[in-house]
């Protein structure tokens, strides 16, 4: 058990920024912002399921 | 017979909450869109939430500092709040783009929204009481956001056993009663049918028109399966970020300099703590808004005498020290004044020092302030004044209140900030250590403090409280605001979320 407790990517290193203007945003914040903005497309875009039973 | 109070919110209830309307197995047929599973998505996040705090609680704070199965669950904790954010955001746009507030629905999205404000404090009551490194930055400076409005003289972010009866108890409570609320509204009018078919609902508002297959729990089971591999995969792959509380013993060992010039300044009355005022003295104006001086008004609620509390109370403790013991009796019988002017002096100097080094200084009149700074590095280096800053005259102590402003009074702590982005400056409020997310929901929050006229003003904290009150406001009443509430109907978001229901006509 105990291998999976351990980090198999270890984020504990000196973070990544984004400097842009007046915005500085950590690499990781981004990245969550972003997928956000792409899981809200994907789920606005991709075809949802016809109902089978009807 | 005569209706009794039982009986009538028994026929209430199943008027307003039919039992095919709270376990629907049919849905209006214009529910054809992924973005209708971030809802569950949401509600499976708090579940996960829920179900790895009461772990974490069951366990203690020990537990998930000093295991690795402790730090795994705490991992799942942290991983599990990630994705219940990033779910309700979702959740929260797609219901904006389709104005879900239509038709008597406005109960539903101020619910929603309230929900989403409590769960923003909740989640930073958690980063509160992480009891490491990060919280103990993140405390320390949201201290002045709640300070600046009055709050802090009641809601101490420093006072770790507050924060945490909130963060396991209050705000959790709060967050599922308003969840509850939120579905049962739901349930209650219906999910909102598409723009311009509002004319098709019966008599009591809900959908008449065609229907498709419908299985909630199965929805939520599937949601909680796909939150909670998830987290747990987040958590083996990434784990969570823990770094190590500052002591005031580290800090006296790293930076003893530091550490003597912050003493001195307390002793002076120039430190960040001594110079505050409200709530901890009288000896700042405290911030403003216009003309309202909120922090004044709120009193002096956690009395705190820079020069007793930090130096000359834990000197006294200290046993066996004839030359401190004479140090402490001059201090104490001095004027103020002159208290003062040996203090002001012997900072003076050391600032002029080289490395602001106590040892390099030559000369001057300081009286006993030598002895005392150089007494108390000696018992913040053995780690007593650790204790002794915590001690509040009982056995069990959990307000960190003391420790916490001291230590912060130095630039230890900010330097090691500094280093892992977390100055206001660096936009610090929202990020984490490492390379870790941190709370990316303070992003607007944090903006205010970049931008002219918050980065210039003295009264930036309350200014930027002030306007963040006034947005989450208007989140919250988005329904009733005239321009806003019409920006759905121009953005045709919603006719791509809905376009298998328009296009049914084509």
């Amino acid at each position: 058990m105990a291998p999976l407790l351990a980090a198999l990517v270890n984020l504990n290193k000196r973070p990544y920024y984004i400097h842009w203007g007046v915005i500085q945003l950590s690499a990781a914040n981004a990245v969550v912002i972003l997928l956000m903005l792409v899981v809200f497309a994907a789920a606005v875009l991709v075809p949802f399921p016809k109902d089978r039973g009807e | 017979m005569t209706a009794t109070w039982t009986s009538r919110v028994r026929e209430r209830a199943e008027g307003s909450f039919p039992p095919e309307q709270l376990l629907p197995d049919r849905q209006p047929a214009y529910m054809a869109s992924w973005v209708y599973v971030f809802g569950a998505l949401t509600i499976a996040g708090l579940v996960m939430i829920i179900l790895s705090g009461t772990v974490l609680a069951l366990e203690g704070p020990q537990w998930y500092h000093g295991s690795r199965v402790g730090h795994f669950v705490n991992s799942i904790h942290l991983w599990s709040v990630e994705l219940f954010f990033f779910c309700m955001v979702v959740h929260l746009w797609a219901k904006f783009f389709m104005a879900a507030w239509r038709g008597r629905r406005a109960a539903t999205w101020v619910t929603g929204a309230v929900a989403f404000v409590v769960s923003v404090a909740t989640a930073f009551t958690g980063y509160a009481v992480q009891s490491n490194f990060d919280s103990q930055w993140i405390t320390t400076q949201a201290k002045d956001g709640m300070n600046a409005v009055g709050i802090g003289s009641w809601f101490n972010v420093l006072d770790y056993g507050q924060m945490l009866l909130f963060h396991v108890l209050l705000l959790p409570v709060a967050v599922v009663a308003l969840t509850g609320l939120h579905v049962l509204f739901v349930r209650r009018r219906g999910v909102v049918p598409p723009i311009g078919s509002e004319g098709t609902v019966g008599p009591a508002g809900h959908w008449a028109g065609p229907t498709r297959r419908y299985d909630v729990l199965k929805e939520l089971t599937v949601a909680f399966v796909v939150i909670a591999v998830l987290a747990v995969g987040l958590s083996i792959v990434f784990s969570s970020p823990d770094d190590r509380e500052v002591t005031v013993q580290q800090w006296a060992r790293a930076a003893p300099n530091d550490f003597v010039a912050t003493a001195t300044a307390e002793l002076d009355g120039t430190s960040g703590s001594a110079s505050y005022g409200a709530p901890y003295n009288h000896n700042g104006p405290g911030q403003k808004l216009g003309p309202l001086a909120l922090q004044r008004w709120a009193g002096v609620t956690i009395p705190i005498d820079s020069a007793d509390v930090f130096v000359v109370a834990p000197l006294r403790g200290v046993p066996g020290d004839a030359q401190l013991s004479g140090a402490l009796s001059q201090w104490g019988g001095a004027p103020a004044d002159q208290q003062g002017k040996w203090a002001t002096d012997y900072d003076n100097a050391l600032q002029k020092a080289p490395d602001n080094d106590p040892s390099k200084l030559t000369g001057g009149d300081y009286g006993p302030v030598p002895v005392m700074t150089g007494r108390l590095l000696q018992l913040a280096q053995s780690g007593g004044l650790d204790g002794a800053l915590l001690a509040q005259g009982r056995f069990y102590a959990t307000d960190y209140t003391r420790p916490l402003l001291f230590i912060a009074d130095g630039t230890y702590l900010a330097s090691l900030a500094q280093d892992q982005h977390l100055l206001g400056s660096q936009w610090g409020m929202m990020n984490e250590t490492g390379r870790y997310p941190g709370q990316a929901w303070l992003w607007l929050y944090t903006f205010w403090y970049q931008v002219k006229p918050f980065s210039s003003s003295g009264n930036a904290d309350a200014l930027v409280w002030a306007v963040m009150m006034l947005l989450t406001l208007g989140l919250i009443f988005v329904p009733f605001l005239p321009v806003v509430r019409s920006i759905p109907r121009w953005v045709p978001v919603h006719r791509l979320i809905w376009r298998s229901w328009y296009g049914r006509g084509a």
